[in-house]
């Protein structure tokens, strides 16, 4: 073998910085699914805007409402699932009346399968009437009606006038909880679940002319977009992504627990970190390698 | 292990491997599942615009309503909003500007003095520093460091001086600061990326093949 052939031959960057992408798919495929086979128990730790939120949730008066907004698709469900069944046991857990509405239309059958799922977990447990979480007395599920300004207007005004029948067909007047849930003066914090830019809707039309309190649980991609409003005040706290619904999750089970409701539920969110940690270390791995590949064939190129 | 009997389970299961397939390469079982995915959404989406706003906001009152005038308005509100599909007539496709024109009236006139309050007036707020962002070490830090960055990044997009003297460093420290921020959004991409894929993933081991929880 001459020098030159030698040169010409690729060392292990250049085939490296080549490497068919099928597979670091196949690598991803396999860190993500080993530890869902054989998961390690991981508990994360609740960060401060994790902590405000829920912290705000647990101390808010009595009788005030929690109103969810599934403002996603079934496209993030995976992310943003886990945060709406979280919120909707804290709030059964505590005695809030909740409100459930969907911003997206598609939404609408994910609202509707956390809210039968949480449901049937409290009224498993329940032997009276005071322990059973019950429609239209406990929660209410307005359904979805369009466009978004006009009933982040509206529900300032008058719920029932945005929502005149439940998803369930009910006339929203008739029910009892809106007795005591009329407009945002009767809501403690609105939480806007969302794999969009409607959290800023909500901030916009909703808090500032309302000045309805407010929290977000949305998608880790727009994480990064959604700090500056927590900074600021303008949302109470914010859950980002899987691994904010896995810290929440973490939280409603304390809190449960201290309510004596140690049910051994599924949590959707804290059962994924374990693949969630593996796949995050494959890539960093991937960055470094693919850095060092990248800076050694530069120098050998020059 | 087990396996689902409930055939919707099934549909689901063969439509996310279908999807999954273009990781490998374009095939006719990706495109088969990519286009009813579209066609599902689109057909869920009309019928309920159709029971949940065309039939009691307009179809039932015009029907029903005892007032004459409440009828009137909105049937004229319906033609208003059936310009938009003159599009497709290019002879009176002008049509479509007057639902446009009112649409973005009321858009604008409900967001700008609110949008103002929301996105500019209370950001800038937040970046001024008080007494009380001293009463912790860690908040005095955060208060000083985003002070700075807005500070450092706002001179980066300031065009009507040239990049020289104090504002040269200072715009520097802004790219930074940019950088920072864009390597955040990247690490979030990725753990966004990633839980999408283990949300299938339980999917397909628990709910489909039943080998896990």
């Amino acid at each position: 073998m001459t020098p030159q052939d030698s040169a010409a031959r690729p060392n292990l960057w250049t085939r490296l910085q080549a490497i068919d992408r099928r597979w670091i798919y196949l690598v991803i495929w396999i860190v993500v699914m080993v530890p869902l086979l054989f998961p390690f128990p991981i508990k994360p730790k609740p960060t401060t805007p994790v902590e405000k939120l829920f912290s705000y949730i647990d101390t808010m008066p009595a009788g005030k409402a929690l109103v969810i907004s599934v403002d996603f698709t079934p496209d993030t469900r995976a992310e943003l699932q886990p945060m709406i069944v979280a919120l909707l046991r804290h709030a059964f857990a505590t005695g809030r009346p909740v409100g459930v509405l969907a911003m997206a239309v598609y939404g609408l059958g994910l609202g509707e399968e956390a809210l039968s799922q949480v449901t049937a977990e409290f009224n498993a447990h329940a032997t009276t009437h005071e322990d059973s979480v019950i429609n239209g007395e406990d929660y209410v599920f307005w359904g979805w009606t369009t466009p978004p300004l006009t009933v982040m207007l509206g529900m300032g005004e008058r719920i029932a006038n945005v929502f005149p029948v439940d998803y369930y067909g009910a006339r929203t007047e008739s029910l009892p909880i809106m007795r005591d849930l009329r407009n945002y003066d009767d809501v403690g914090v609105l939480v806007t679940v969302a794999a969009s830019a409607m959290p800023r809707s909500w901030i916009v039309y909703g808090q500032t002319q309302f000045g309805v309190h407010l929290g977000c649980g949305i998608t880790a991609v727009s994480a990064a977009d959604f700090y500056p409003y927590v900074n600021s005040g303008q949302f109470v706290g914010m859950l980002a992504g899987m691994k904010g619904a896995a810290e929440y999750e973490q939280l409603v089970m304390e809190r449960m627990a201290k309510n004596k409701m140690d049910w051994g539920l599924r949590n959707r969110g804290t059962e994924a970190m374990s693949s969630q940690t593996s796949a995050h270390l494959a890539i960093m791995a991937f960055i470094i390698i693919g850095n060092i590949g990248y800076f050694a064939t530069r120098r050998r190129k020059s | 292990m087990n396996i689902a009997t409930d055939p919707w389970v099934w549909i689901a299961a063969i439509l996310t491997i279908a999807i999954f397939s273009f990781l490998y390469r374009e095939n006719p079982f990706y495109r088969a599942a990519e286009h009813l995915y579209v066609g599902i959404a689109n057909g869920y989406a009309i019928t309920f615009y159709w029971h949940r706003i065309l039939v009691p906001s307009l179809f039932d009152p015009v029907a029903h309503s005892p007032h004459f005038i409440t009828k009137v308005w909105l049937i004229a509100i319906a033609i208003i909003g059936a310009f938009y599909f003159t599009r497709f007539i290019p002879k009176i496709s002008w049509l479509v500007r007057i639902p446009i024109a009112i649409l973005l009236g009321y858009g604008c006139g409900a967001s700008i003095p609110r949008a103002v309050d929301a996105e500019l007036i209370k950001q800038l707020q937040a970046t001024i520093i008080t007494r009380a962002h001293f009463a912790h070490w860690d908040t005095a830090a955060w208060a000083i460091i985003i002070f700075l960055g807005v500070i450092a990044t706002v001179s980066y997009f300031f065009f009507s001086a040239e990049r020289k003297g104090v504002i040269k460093p200072v715009s520097y420290i802004g790219v930074i600061f940019i950088m920072v921020g864009f390597g955040a959004s990247f690490g979030y991409t990725v753990m966004a990326r990633i839980s999408l894929f283990i949300g299938r993933l339980q999917f397909l081991l628990g709910d489909w093949l039943g080998i896990i929880k």
